[in-house]
């Protein structure tokens, strides 16, 4: 396809993308202002706009924010400290791999989301049970991807450095870690993200505080643009969350 | 990995290496072979420290041992409503399966084939894959109910992006020189799909498959867990307000025991079909 | 030839993998002995799976025989000997995520060398091949031929009495291999290193070694060891002159049964062996 063709295309899809994003705001304006959608099934997205203001304006976010932040943060310490470390163990020897990483795998492959109701059982509604869901969850990703870094290093690489002299500590700090560190990387990304949808995800099911809960809650009281408020609100907090760790991830791996 | 730099020492004129004879070295050289069984003793190994942590450590009130829910599985079933409610589930899983299947493959092909289109909606696909749904859980009820047409859509919802998203890249992928071999011998535009893209693009629809039905998973599964008159969630609250672990316990193992049964098959469908693929 | 002139001696080794009966056992060697002279490069040449890159691991202590003994300087071999044995590896084990300056400057940390002395030792072998001006360089930045040059460079700099290269130019293209080969006869012959050099290729053969040790197919044993009467550095024209040719053609009249053999060997081992 000659240069000028693809340019001009290019600009034909870029502009299909921007119609289409248009075309849903403006249905969606013209739904509830003019052809008179329920609002509280489909709220005015001006109104939505005001009570977005409101919210931020008023700082009325910030509790909930906190609980939210604070869950995953320590989900995510939890299940990086005990995902590396397992992870590193299990990746010493061939047979321990192929023991371990079958049963790692099979157990993250059924919906731990079915936890919830014995977390919230063991440690009721509070904070804990979504911090224990958020770590069981986000530890498979990170252990997974530990294994295969430090599992799956080139053997030459390792062979070479035998050959040189390396003793196992030399091995471990210049071959190994660097070796694994991009794949264990991406790991502790995916494990981020996943903790953070599954943490949001129990405090809608089940929770007393944090944004799910909030968002909940305004259903429950049919408050309906004030919901979309904070729902816009959770996701561009979850996408800003999400790009700050994904471009963390790259730069550590350009190195 | 552990034993860099050091090789067992032999002598000068070293013999050749043989197996010491005697029991503890066959077991020991069954299980290398076999690692299946090291990790059945593993599993078994889990499952006994369950069993000791509920019947010495933990309260009852929290947790049950293994063996109790197994052996209560029975009342579970007799419960008023709990069998109903697994085959509601079970239901809802295939229907959306089903649909988000239909969804996927055709909005793949479409996107995949075209290059205009995969550009235009791409980003827009990969944009609401990408959000986190589960924040709009309440609005899926508030617009389909509390009944079973809200736990489908949730569920469509969550496994029609991996399809998608997988279709597309199985078109995308082919290597042009296979494209251009089918041209130079002659083959039309239909023939080429036919022969060469289609067939090319089974793999990732079943990996697409693999994929959604995981999504399907948590998208029923988080609906019913959220809000269910009558489904599993009604009852994994029932048990959780009423302190029965034993019966919470067994629920939840019926439905892992049922969410890898589905994710097993479609993932030996993808393996079976997947045969010729060299990566 | 004395003693002292032998720097590697191999005695009767042979070498299986796995036990017989097993699915993957195989008689990598057979009954292999050897002297090779201290200074000398020896060729070792045959068809796949004759055992040559195993005898060339055993000797760098990578790998025990199951029988017979490999002896460096009349030590037995046990385990590699980072101060004695360098090696160069066909693939590429340059670490990637270290510069070619840092990758040659870590091989001496590992060997043990004193911080001090690694920039200059690492500068100076790495402008011995040619690679100056790619010091900062990381391996992903480089072609093959430069990969190899580097790999050269960081087993050069730790100054070992023998260096073993196993199949160095073998990923490399024909004109590359032929010029890292012209460069390599001219490094060598300003040490006196003793090189043992595993390759598939006659003409690199006859071109660097002093002898060649020709093996035959699977299990491996030294068929004959040929001599080759020429001074270092060789002269590029070597390769046009009728000695060059005559010696190509004894290796290849040895050579040839023995590469049918493999080849049959291979295909009766069936698919995806």
């Amino acid at each position: 396809m000659s240069a000028r063709r693809d340019r001009r295309d290019r600009r034909l899809s870029r502009g299909v993308q921007i119609g289409f994003l248009l075309g849903l705001i403006a249905l969606w304006y013209f739904g509830t202002a003019v052809w008179g959608i329920n609002q509280i099934l489909l709220p005015n997205p001006i109104n939505v706009w005001h009570e977005l203001e409101d919210v931020i304006r008023s700082g009325e976010f910030l509790p909930d924010l906190q609980v939210t932040l604070t869950e995953v943060a320590v989900a995510f310490v939890l299940s990086c400290t005990s995902g590396v470390t397992l992870g590193y163990l299990i990746s010493r020897s061939h047979y321990s791999i192929r023991v371990f990483e079958p049963l790692l795998a099979g157990a993250y492959s059924v919906p731990i989301i079915l936890f919830l109701p014995l977390y919230v059982l063991f440690f009721g509604l509070g904070p804990w049970s979504k911090i224990a869901l958020g770590t069981t969850i986000s530890f498979f990703p990170i252990a997974l991807n530990t294994i295969a870094g430090f599992g799956y290093v080139d053997r030459i690489f390792i062979t070479a450095a035998r050959s040189m002299g390396a003793s196992d500590f030399q091995m471990f700090r210049y071959v190994l870690l660097p070796a694994a560190l991009p794949v264990i990387l991406t790991g502790l990304r995916i494990g981020f993200t996943v903790a953070l949808l599954s943490i949001l995800g129990s405090e809608t099911i089940a929770s007393l505080a944090g944004l799910g809960h909030r968002i909940v809650h305004l259903a429950e009281a049919m408050e309906t643009p004030r919901m979309f408020a904070y729902i816009a609100f959770a996701v561009v907090i979850a996408a800003l969350l999400n790009t700050v760790v994904t471009s963390l991830e790259q730069r550590a791996r350009r190195r | 990995m552990s034993s860099q730099g050091r090789i067992e020492p032999v002598g000068v004129a070293a013999p050749r290496i043989q197996p010491a004879p005697g029991p503890r070295r066959s077991t020991m050289a069954a299980l290398r072979r076999h690692p299946a069984i090291a990790r059945l003793m593993v599993l078994a190994a889990l499952f006994l420290l369950w069993e000791l942590a509920a019947r010495w450590w933990i309260d009852p009130d929290f947790l049950s041992p293994p063996s109790q829910v197994l052996a209560s599985l029975g009342e579970l079933f007799e419960t008023q409503g709990v069998p109903a409610a697994l085959q509601i589930t079970l239901w809802e899983l295939a229907v959306a399966f089903a649909i988000s299947v239909v969804i996927g493959l055709a909005v793949g092909l479409t996107v995949g084939l075209s290059r205009f289109s995969n550009r235009s909606f791409m980003p827009i696909i990969l944009l609401l894959y990408g959000t986190p749904q589960i924040t709009i859980l309440p609005l899926f009820i508030l617009y389909f109910g509390i009944g079973s047409a809200s736990k489908i859509a949730f569920g469509v919802s969550h496994g029609v992006f991996p399809i998608i998203v997988t279709i597309v890249a199985g078109v995308q992928n082919i290597k042009p020189i296979l494209m251009t071999a089918a041209h130079s011998m002659g083959a039309s535009r239909w023939q080429i799909f036919r022969w060469v893209i289609f067939p090319h693009m089974i793999p990732s629809f079943f990996a697409g498959m693999r994929l959604g039905m995981t999504g399907v998973l948590l998208g029923v599964l988080l609906a019913e867990l959220y809000v269910s008159t009558a489904g599993i969630g009604y009852f994994t609250t029932l048990f959780t307000q009423n302190f029965d672990p034993t019966k919470l316990l067994g629920l939840v193992s019926v439905l892992a025991a049922m969410a890898i049964a589905l994710n097993e098959t479609v993932r030996r469908a993808e393996v079976y079909f997947g045969r010729w693929r060299t990566d | 030839m004395t003693t002292s002139d032998v720097a590697i001696r191999i005695a009767e080794v042979s070498h299986e993998f796995g036990e017989p009966g097993d699915a993957f056992h195989v008689r990598a060697l057979a009954d292999t002995s050897l002297d090779i002279v201290r200074g000398e490069l020896l060729c070792l040449i045959g068809p796949s799976g004759c055992g040559k890159s195993t005898l060339l691991n055993m000797i760098g202590g990578l790998l025990l025989p199951t029988a017979g003994s490999v002896e460096v300087g009349s030590q037995p071999v046990r385990a590699p000997l980072p101060r004695e044995i360098a090696f160069v590896f066909q693939e590429n084990a340059l670490f990637p995520w270290c510069s070619v300056l840092e990758n040659v400057k870590l091989g001496m940390t590992f060997q043990g060398v004193p911080k001090g002395e690694h920039e200059e030792r690492a500068r100076r072998s790495l402008e011995a091949v040619g690679l100056k001006d790619f010091m900062k360089h990381y391996p992903a930045q480089l072609s093959g031929g430069m990969r190899q040059r580097a790999a050269l460079a960081r087993a050069l700099s730790l100054q070992t009495a023998i260096l073993l290269m196993d199949e160095p130019f073998g990923a490399l293209d024909e004109q590359t291999r032929m010029i890292l080969g012209e460069d390599l006869s001219v490094l060598l012959s300003r040490s006196d290193k003793t090189i043992v050099f595993v390759t598939h290729s006659l003409g690199e053969a006859v071109f660097l070694a002093d002898r060649v040790a020709v093996f035959s197919a699977r299990p491996g044993t030294i068929k004959e060891i040929i001599s080759v009467d020429e001074p270092h550095p060789r002269n590029p024209n070597f390769v046009t002159t009728e000695k060059f040719g005559r010696l190509r053609n004894t290796l290849y009249g040895l050579l040839h049964d023995e590469i049918r053999k493999a080849v049959e060997q291979s295909a009766m081992a069936g698919p995806l062996s």
